[in-house]
């Protein structure tokens, strides 16, 4: 079993895009020594970390008879399934067959096996369907490698379609409304003019008559991983160092459900950073989550239709587009496999 | 680890529930940010003015400040 590349664009657009990486789950959900089942684009996986930290993620499905390999036993530096006990390594190779020693089984390599990389507190992985195994190259988003920028992560899990949740970041607007009661979105214009700025990674979307009072632009980064950057003021309360930024990324867990990553980070040096990380841990985290569950209740009471009958107007550009994009490679990456 | 759909954890950056001391702090600090602005010996004689003392209860100095927040803060 793998992703396969025959899959229809709808189930592509509906699962999300194969051929890049994404994030997956924060690191700490899989312990040194542990395993975790996990689904993402539409299929079952399973994170496995040896003790000494090395982490893999393999296909959730026995080569055996399909039995999932998550109910299986950790050993340390593989799975044994608990059906038949046949043994896997972290590359997908049968290291065992227990009841039929030389079987023709082992050393076969026949269980998918994802590239994972670490960053920033989250696993990522490279979704490769059957033409593309080999990961395509990963840019990681400034923000998360600069020393000068500290960040936290707020990882969260919706009953909304991973698209809802990439395009409620592409709309900007929504800040001045839907946020207009929280710490930081309460200042600016409800009535603004927008524009799509072209990069050699995405686009910007933004306001062409405000800036650094809301949440004024967000730029689209498409760069092995699909990301988005954008700034949001704070208020003096939260002390030196200027506006926060999010690094934001969306898993497609499946058709209906998302796993939201929420990197908030602050170029601060020295008692600065030290006092906003600080008032962030005691103060601010459960402010910033108030207004993510302001999204999140939005977008799971979204109509399952919602995109089909709509009548959008000129703050809309910014979704019109990713729509376009990613309706685009969904069905390019289904051709490709027809 | 469970994994139970959906998780939603509001602090996810702390180690521990903040104390009293740490809860106190925290506010009188973004009470001062706000009036006093963001200058090191600005927030020190905020703090100070308004009887915030560190843990031990002594006032604060500009290189305890910086201490205790590299401590809360790391
Ligand atoms: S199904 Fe896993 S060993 Fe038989
Ligand atoms: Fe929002």
């Amino acid at each position: 079993m793998t992703l396969s590349s025959s899959a229809t664009a709808d189930h592509i657009y509906a699962t999300g895009l194969r051929n890049q990486w994404h994030a997956v789950v924060p690191s700490h959900h899989v312990a040194p020594g542990a395993m975790r089942k996990v689904t993402a684009l539409g299929e079952q996986w399973l994170l496995f970390r040896r003790s000494d930290g090395v982490l893999s993620m393999l296909a959730d499905r026995c080569p055996h008879r399909g039995a999932p390999l998550s109910l299986g036993k950790h050993l340390g530096d593989r799975v044994a399934c608990w059906y038949h006990g046949v043994e896997v390594e972290p590359d997908g190779t049968v290291s065992s067959v227990p009841g039929l020693p030389g079987c023709g089984l082992e050393g076969k390599k026949l269980v998918t096996s994802l590239p994972v990389r670490e960053v920033a507190g989250a696993i990522l992985a490279y979704f490769g369907d059957e033409e593309h195994p080999e990961p395509v190259e990963l840019t990681l988003p400034e923000p998360l490698t600069d020393p000068e920028v500290d960040a936290f992560l707020c990882y969260a899990e919706w009953n909304a379609p991973w698209r809802y949740a990439v395009e409620n970041l592409l709309d900007p607007m929504h800040g001045a409304f839907l946020h207009h009661e929280s710490h930081t979105m309460s200042d600016g214009d409800t009535t603004a003019k927008f524009r799509i700025r072209e990069t050699a990674r995405g686009y910007f979307f933004e306001k062409t008559d405000q800036r650094g009072v809301n949440f004024d632009w967000v730029e689209l980064c498409r760069t092995g991983v699909d990301w988005v950057d954008l700034s949001i003021p704070y208020p003096p309360s939260a002390g030196p160092g200027g506006p926060f930024g999010i690094v934001g990324m969306v898993c497609p867990v499946d058709e209906r459900r998302s796993g939201v990553f929420f990197w908030r980070y602050r170029r601060v040096a020295d008692w600065q950073r030290a006092s906003w990380r600080f008032l962030y841990r005691t103060v601010i985290e459960q402010r910033h989550w108030d207004v993510l569950e302001q999204d999140r209740v939005m977008l799971e009471a979204m109509p399952a239709d919602a995109d089909q009958r709509e009548n959008l107007y000129q703050h809309d550009l910014g979704v019109v587009r990713l729509r376009r994009l990613y309706r685009a490679a969904a069905e390019a990456q289904s051709a490709a496999g027809a | 680890m469970t994994d139970t759909w959906p998780r939603l954890d509001v602090h996810q950056s702390r180690t521990h529930e903040p104390t009293p001391y740490e809860y106190k702090l925290a506010a009188t600090l973004e009470e001062v940010f706000t009036r006093e602005g963001h200058e090191l010996a600005d927030v020190v004689r905020g703090l100070n003015t308004r009887q915030v003392h560190a843990a031990d209860g002594a006032p604060w100095t500009e290189e305890s400040f910086r201490a205790e927040m590299n401590r809360l803060g790391a």
